[in-house]
């Protein structure tokens, strides 16, 4: 998978896309026939929006608080 | 539409609801089970069958004491739990639209997201307690990990998803 390989994950990567897998396939979801349908438009906003929550979550993950205080 | 009361704590909750609004007891009343759907098998209109709830719930305490005595220079960050709280919920809105736009707001889709959900039904408690007694100096730094985990997990299920379709 993408971009969060590089770091230690909560729970393998395998260990989710075989459970999304599962579950698509579970509901006869063709992947295909969706990819197809997707506009370009439609994808873009799709990847910013992954990619604004990645950095939340990263931000989160890295910097527990933003409420630094200091010690004098 | 009739009422059945929850056998736990009384709380009169109306049709069709499995688990009791205010307690979450499973309903199994015996006297009023005639008029429950939920324990025949002609409850046909259903979308999705679940194993527990009908919804995804995750619950979370977090339990937290600082007490600083005697002490001076002392720093302490603990987790903004507010925060990681909504990022949560922003990740579960995220994975519900994707769900949304690929395969339509349909009974299939509904039964997709309602499905990836199930999988993250669990409960979490969190007790810190901090006690500072008599020192100097101290730096203290706390991460909430269980939320940190569920928010990660939340995170790779949607990044699971775009990159099946092809979007990263």
């Amino acid at each position: 998978m993408s971009d969060s390989s590089k770091k230690t994950n909560a729970i393998p990567d395998k260990v989710i896309d075989l459970i999304v897998s599962n579950t698509l396939s579970k509901n006869g979801v063709d992947l295909e026939e969706i990819k197809g349908k997707l506009t370009a438009e439609q994808k873009q906003s799709l990847k910013e929006l992954v990619e604004e929550l990645t950095l939340q979550v990263d931000q989160f993950v890295d910097k527990p608080t933003s409420r630094k205080k200091d010690s004098k | 539409m009739s009422n059945w009361k929850c056998k736990r704590c009384s709380y009169e909750n109306r049709y069709p609801v499995k688990n009791c609004k205010r307690c979450n007891n499973y309903h199994s009343n015996d006297s009023i089970q005639e008029n429950n759907h939920w324990h025949y098998n002609h409850f046909n209109d259903a979308t999705v069958f679940e194993d527990y709830d009908q919804f995804s719930s995750v619950d979370q305490h977090s339990d937290e004491v600082i007490w600083i005595k005697d002490s001076c220079n002392i720093s302490v960050q603990t987790t903004d739990t507010q925060a990681s709280v909504s990022l949560q919920v922003g990740l579960q809105l995220a994975i519900a639209l994707v769900v949304s736009i690929v395969i339509g707001d349909s009974d299939r889709g509904q039964a997709v997201a309602q499905d990836i959900y199930q999988q993250f039904n669990d409960e979490q408690t969190n007790r810190q307690k901090i006690y500072i007694d008599n020192s100097n100096d101290v730096n203290i730094v706390t991460t909430d990990t269980d939320l940190a985990v569920n928010i990660q997990a939340l995170l790779q299920v949607l990044v699971s998803l775009v990159v099946k379709l092809d979007v990263l």
